[in-house]
């Protein structure tokens, strides 16, 4: 009989003490892969997003920093405004090789003429564009005509329609951006000439018109030149251009990234806390364990089995349940997480975009042997005390 | 085959040194039947766990096929223990979460030359010689004390041994069960394999060979046969 199935046999004869031990395996693994996907899953988005924005840095209204963050990660719509004479300026200042304004609009709630509502809706200049146009260039092989918009990859044509229609304009969609998991997924991008058509439709067919305020943008994205250091052209346009605040690229989300530190100091408190008293409360039962069958392993012990397999025995009951409750809180943990995404990271307030493959093994792999190795140390002591116990003590006892 | 000389035994009980075992010598000769008679607590299962290998002794030596046991490593003495002793324990010793047929088999996973199925056809076969043919693949607990017994019995002789342990076998089983263990007993030690048994029951004497009577740890010859005595 090989070790294992003697070990199989052990815990099925045990089964409220394997399900305990089970069942804190099952814990311990689902909650270390569910803080570790929800952790690095809005990393990922974070990461993901900002290359999708495509610049080096972000210019927006002074005091507006929180809005556009918000907008730009959880797709909530702002209004924000800045004079258009701001993008010259911009221009001008040393290391920035091109700049291209846009404006934030949204769509109305709940009203009639349109088909989504409050949705957040970005308008770009096609003459200036350097962040949509490779997409575009790329997946259409043309820029966008008046009338069509793409979007993220959240946005589809309602069911029933053959449009997304817009203060009563109707906008065709054209294409959907790559999955970034932050608000951009959740956003309309148009041409200013698209935008235009529909402030002037919505005079006639919308129950309240698009306002595009004359000579106001809501932000500027800035693409510097090769090799010009970002922060110091950063810090001239903070100083160069008033009532505008610049965002660096790789910094921005800074709130909410601090935000993110500490809820992953709080799940790591909370990871560290349950692990300890899983892996106590795994070595007490095993410890019982391994008393109560004393007289199980002396009988081992006469009928030929070394010290080294009773404690391999022991051991490999751990890696069982170690393994068997890993793979299946993995598991759980994978759908819980896949399925309820969307209400976790509102909850949370954070972005998600679900990891690649590589990382997902990677991670996977890490947590149970992460888990086994927890297990078995948890194990190793009552093993090792019970498998150098005098087996003819060990009978009596 | 056995030898024990001056064999002293010490156990330390809440600061209390017991001997059970005071200086025994005692020789066992390849197909004896020796039987170790006395009361509880007189200290006959040490000498059974002493040969065994189970425990070491304070003072003295004890050989088993020439071999001195103190001078043997875990995995040696464990290797001489699944290959030439057979152990039967007074207390239900079969593993509560395999079924019988696994119970039995279990020696044979420890043993040199490891069968390709696992024991499994020896331990059927064992099973149906000692009448628990029908209960392969029952659990210990739907077994009765007598049936128990004799799966013990069979498991002690998975591995072919040429020396039989058995602690009190017949403790707590019926006059009619008790018989016909110790008709089994008998039948195995005329297959030629060295019985040494303790018991509290002086009217099981007669099967043996020789008896020693154990008293404040040491061993005295009571009973000696050339051949055993009642079926």
């Amino acid at each position: 009989m090989s070790i294992f199935r003697l070990a199989y046999n052990n815990i099925r004869g045990s089964a409220f003490r394997s399900m305990v031990i089970f069942m804190c395996v099952l814990g311990v693994a689902s909650f270390l892969l569910g803080t570790t996907l929800v952790i690095s899953g809005a990393q990922n988005s974070l990461n993901v997003g900002i290359q999708r924005l495509g610049a080096d840095i972000l210019v927006v209204p002074e005091g507006a920093q929180t809005q556009v963050e918000t907008a730009l990660l959880m797709g909530k719509p702002t209004n924000v405004w800045m004079p258009d004479s701001k993008v010259a300026e911009i221009a001008a200042i040393p290391g920035v090789e091109a700049v291209s304004p846009q404006i934030y609009l949204q769509s109305l709630y709940g009203a009639a003429c349109c088909s989504v509502s409050e949705m957040f809706l970005v308008v770009y200049d096609p003459a200036t564009d350097f962040t949509i146009k490779p997409w575009l260039e790329k997946e259409l092989g043309r820029p966008l005509n008046t009338g069509e918009v793409i979007g993220g990859s959240y946005i589809f044509v309602p069911t029933g329609q053959t449009s997304i229609k817009l203060y009563g304009y109707n906008t065709d969609l054209v294409g959907n951006l790559e999955a970034t998991g932050t608000g951009i997924d959740q956003t309309l991008f148009m041409s200013t000439a698209t935008a235009e058509a529909m402030a002037k439709s919505s005079l006639t067919t919308a129950v309240q018109p698009l306002l595009i305020p004359s000579g106001q943008i809501s932000e500027v994205m800035v693409k510097i030149v090769p090799g010009a250091d970002r922060h110091k052209v950063a810090l001239d346009i903070l100083s160069g251009v008033l009532g505008v605040v610049p965002l660096e690229s790789p910094n921005m989300f800074g709130q909410f990234r601090h935000q993110m530190t500490g809820l992953l100091w709080g799940f790591v408190a909370i990871m560290v806390v349950f692990w300890i008293l899983s892996a106590v409360l795994i070595g007490l039962v095993f410890s019982m364990a391994a008393n109560e069958r004393r007289r199980e392993i002396a009988v081992l012990r006469a009928l030929g089995a070394t010290r080294f397999y009773v404690f391999r025995s022991i051991l490999a009951e751990a890696v069982i349940l170690a393994f068997s409750g890993a793979v299946i809180g993995v598991t759980l943990a994978t759908f819980v997480i896949y399925l309820f995404r969307t209400y976790i990271t509102s909850s949370l307030g954070m972005p998600f975009l679900f990891p690649g493959w590589g990382s997902f093994i990677g991670m996977v792999a890490a947590g149970t042997a992460f888990i086994l190795l927890t297990v078995v140390l948890a194990a190793l002591w009552p093993a090792y005390r019970v498998s150098r116990m005098e087996p003819a003590i060990a009978a009596r006892e | 085959m056995i030898k024990l000389q001056e064999v002293t035994k010490e156990f330390n009980l809440d600061q209390q040194v017991i001997t059970p075992v005071k200086e025994v010598s005692l020789e066992i000769g390849k197909g004896d039947f020796v039987m170790v008679i006395g009361r509880s607590g007189t200290g006959k299962s040490t000498v059974l766990n002493l040969i065994a290998g189970l425990i070491k002794p304070t003072a003295g030596t004890v050989f088993v096929e020439g071999r001195d046991l103190q001078t043997l490593s875990d995995r040696d003495m464990s290797k001489l223990r699944s290959s030439d002793m057979g152990y039967v324990f007074q207390f239900p010793s079969l593993l509560p979460s395999l079924t019988i047929i696994d119970n039995i088999a279990v020696p044979a996973s420890f043993a040199i030359n490891k069968s390709k199925d696992g024991g499994r056809k020896r331990a059927k076969e064992l099973l149906g010689m000692l009448g628990l043919g029908d209960r392969l693949d029952c659990y210990p607990r739907h077994l009765s004390a007598g049936e128990q017994k004799r799966a013990v019995i069979a498991r002690s002789l998975m591995n072919e041994p040429k020396i039989l342990l058995a602690d009190e076998p017949t403790s707590d089983l019926d006059e009619q069960t008790e018989r016909e263990i110790m008709g089994l007993l008998k039948q195995i030690n005329d297959s030629g394999v060295t019985i040494v048994m303790v018991t509290h029951s002086l009217g099981l004497v007669p099967f043996c060979t020789r008896a020693y009577s154990m008293d404040k740890g040491k061993l005295n010859l009571t009973h000696a046969n050339n051949k055993s005595g009642a079926k």
